[in-house]
């Protein structure tokens, strides 16, 4: 008989074996702290000065007995290496991808392997610190710690450009279309009910010809540039002076632009040009500014 | 007592991606048959083979003690079998051990492995992990070393683009090479786009499934030569074992490499490794770790990987001419095909490879997640 594939019996096999793994005596007090207490637990030898996590019993480097050398160390730490596993097999807790790292728990100087989860792939970097986040239902397993996370951060104070980082010639701009409701609220808010603003009869008469904006309106749209973007979250606006060149008519849409000039070395303050213009790159105002840039807030 | 050891003769069947028309048992026997008709070396209890070591994995042939599966092809009925269950390089060293203390003059030195049985490598190495801490979390020989290449990639400044060299460069001698598996050739380019799989590895930076047996003959030097007129010396061998865990482990210092290494070249009276070598076959299972283990045998400075790929490091001191395992070899039997090529290129019978004159090798192979274990193996003509 020719060995043509055909010929070729194949016979399927699989190994399925029931079986328990004894966890030894210390492997047994590590699960049942994670299981009972969600604790980590590592065993430490004041020889070679080093806390082993996982435990063991014996030091690998010294062969001293260590077994009852119990510390506690911290749910947390930091990664001090990982991969992004891509691939899907049934031996996997998760579904792919997921990052396994190596993780030094704080406390401990043997870094664990374990799942991260909660960072985007591409972000993923050695130096993470992360927390356990522990399994809601126990198994008795490592996987009682479910994953690990990324620490949470202290939120951290936003700021604008201090002083020493603004440069002449930065600018920034903020745009916004004038609508009749931003009119009548501005009338509202200021007070100013002209009716050259807010009655369209009245308004024919006048050399406009129909209803225009409050000059300050266009103008207050340099707030967010100088107080949210340049220099930005924490600036004191010290002095504005405005020269309108032309109306804003409803509708339409200014471009308010602030740009660094002149930085006073003395008081540490800025001096910036202004301007505004229109869709048709009309000008509508000029004028200057001079702002304290934010100082950095102490840590 | 026999003062060296020589490899009379060694035997193998071509590397390939599915040898679907055996099984391994006739893969090896082929092997055995060679290595007989070479040698002319018998069974006889006083003058021939006595004893013979096997190298297998439980779980890549799917049944506890393997080698039970091969003991009748092998010859071992009747006779001393023991079987390594590590790389090969530790069979051969086990062998040189047994031939040195002088309890044995001829061993019969073997390997199989189908990979291409299995289903998936990955699930067959998720079982090397312990059951506690480490298996259920999905580790396997990929992942495990896709840590080891990240960190060593920072530390040498290897980067995507060396990696695509080395494949390449492995496929490229692979071709020369008739055992070798036959692979499609790559250029880099298609290696930078290969898929990862975990990264940085990608899937062309892992060894292929393969499947291959090899058989060697081992003797004590006074009777080499009723054996062959070519006898190779085993003049070192070294091994060592890291920890296990990885996080134990500091995964770029090749601490066991270094030790077994040392071991290997104080036995065979080697002081500065980085030009004693006619031949240096690494056991590089994945890109990464031609450049790694070259550090750990002391071809490249620590460290300084990535430049000795830049200087051609591995073309000037004729390193995996073969292919290496990355062209592929099974798993656990790096070692051997590494020794196998040695010896064929001391031997003068490397054809279109052969390196002129080639007078000393060395061997590597190594086992275990990321490198846990490593042995150096000395060849001399």
């Amino acid at each position: 008989m020719t060995t043509a594939k055909d010929n070729c019996f194949t016979v399927e096999g699989k190994l399925a074996l029931p079986y328990q793994y004894f966890a030894g005596s210390t492997g047994s007090r590590f699960l049942i702290s994670l299981r009972d207490e969600k604790k980590i637990k590592g065993l430490e030898c004041k020889k070679c000065k080093k806390v082993f996590v996982p435990p063991r019993s014996t030091c690998e480097v010294c062969f001293e007995d260590i077994s009852q050398n119990w510390v506690e160390v911290k749910n947390s730490g930091v990664v001090t290496g990982f991969t992004i596993v891509r691939y899907e097999e049934p031996h996997q807790p998760v579904k792919p991808p997921y990052i396994l790292g190596l993780i030094k728990l704080d406390g401990a100087d043997t870094p664990i392997t374990h799942i991260i989860k909660g960072v985007p792939l591409t972000k993923m970097k050695t130096g993470l610190k992360v927390q356990a986040v522990f399994a809601k239902n126990t198994t008795a397993t490592i996987l009682d710690i479910d994953h690990f996370k990324p620490m949470a951060e202290k939120p951290k104070m936003e700021m604008g450009y201090t002083y020493d980082e603004l440069e002449i010639g930065m600018s920034a701009s903020f745009t916004k279309t004038i609508s009749e409701t931003d009119v009548y609220l501005f009338a509202g808010i200021s007070g100013d009910f002209n009716p050259m603003h807010l009655n369209e009869e009245f308004a024919k008469r006048t050399p406009f010809g129909t209803r225009i904006a409050h000059g300050a309106l266009p103008q207050s749209l340099i707030a967010p540039v100088l107080g949210m973007k340049l220099p930005g979250l924490g600036t004191v606006a010290l002095e504005i002076t405005v020269r309108f060149k032309a109306p804003t008519y409803f509708g339409d849409t200014i471009t308010a632009v602030g740009e660094v000039v002149e930085k006073l070395e003395k008081r540490r303050w800025v001096r910036m040009a202004l301007r505004w213009t229109n869709q048709k790159d009309e000008l509508v105002a000029e004028g200057t500014a001079l702002v304290m840039p934010p100082v950095p807030l102490p840590e | 007592m026999s003062q060296r050891v020589a490899v009379c003769a060694v035997a193998q069947i071509k590397n390939q991606a599915d040898i679907w028309y055996q099984r391994f048992q006739s893969m090896l026997f082929e092997c055995v048959e060679a290595v007989i008709r070479e040698t002319g070396v018998t069974f006889d209890m006083d003058k021939g083979i006595r004893n013979i070591v096997t190298c297998s994995d439980d779980v890549f042939d799917a049944r506890t003690i393997s080698d039970n599966g091969m003991t009748d092809v092998v010859g071992a009925h009747y006779r001393g079998e023991e079987k390594a269950a590590q790389d090969g390089a530790n069979a051969l060293g086990y062998a040189m051990a047994s031939i040195l203390s002088g309890h044995d003059d001829v061993i019969l030195v073997t390997g199989h492995c189908k990979e291409s049985q299995s289903e998936s490598r990955r699930m067959c190495t998720n079982l090397a992990f312990d059951p506690f801490y480490t298996r259920p979390l999905g580790l396997d020989y990929l992942n495990a070393a896709a840590f080891q290449a990240r960190a060593y990639m920072q530390k040498s400044g290897l980067g995507d683009g060396h990696l695509a060299e080395i494949v390449a460069r492995a496929r490229q001698n692979g071709a020369k090479n008739p055992y070798a598996r036959d692979n499609e050739p790559v250029t880099k380019e298609a290696v930078l786009k290969s898929p990862l799989l975990a990264d940085p590895i990608r899937e062309m930076h892992w060894y292929p499934v393969t499947d291959w047996a090899v058989a060697m003959l081992l003797c004590c030097e006074e009777r080499a030569r009723e054996f062959t007129d070519k006898p190779v010396w085993i003049t070192g061998f070294g091994s060592c074992m890291d920890s296990y865990f990885l996080g134990d482990r500091d995964l770029t210092a090749n601490f066991a490499l270094k030790k077994a290494a040392a071991y290997a070249f104080r036995m065979a009276g080697i002081t500065a490794p980085q030009n004693a070598f006619d031949i240096v076959e690494l056991n590089d299972s994945i890109a990464y770790q031609l450049p790694l283990w070259a550090e750990g045998v002391g071809l490249a400075e620590d460290g300084r990987g990535a430049a000795w790929i830049d200087a051609g490091g591995p073309d000037k001191q004729h390193v995996n001419l073969s292919g290496g395992m990355l062209n592929g070899n099974p798993i656990m039997l790096g070692g051997l095909a590494r020794t196998t090529e040695a010896v064929l290129q001391l031997r003068g019978e490397a054809g279109e490879r052969q390196v002129a004159d080639a007078g000393r090798a060395l061997a590597h192979g190594t086992t275990g997640p990321a490198g846990q274990h490593h042995a150096v193996i000395i060849l001399e003509r």
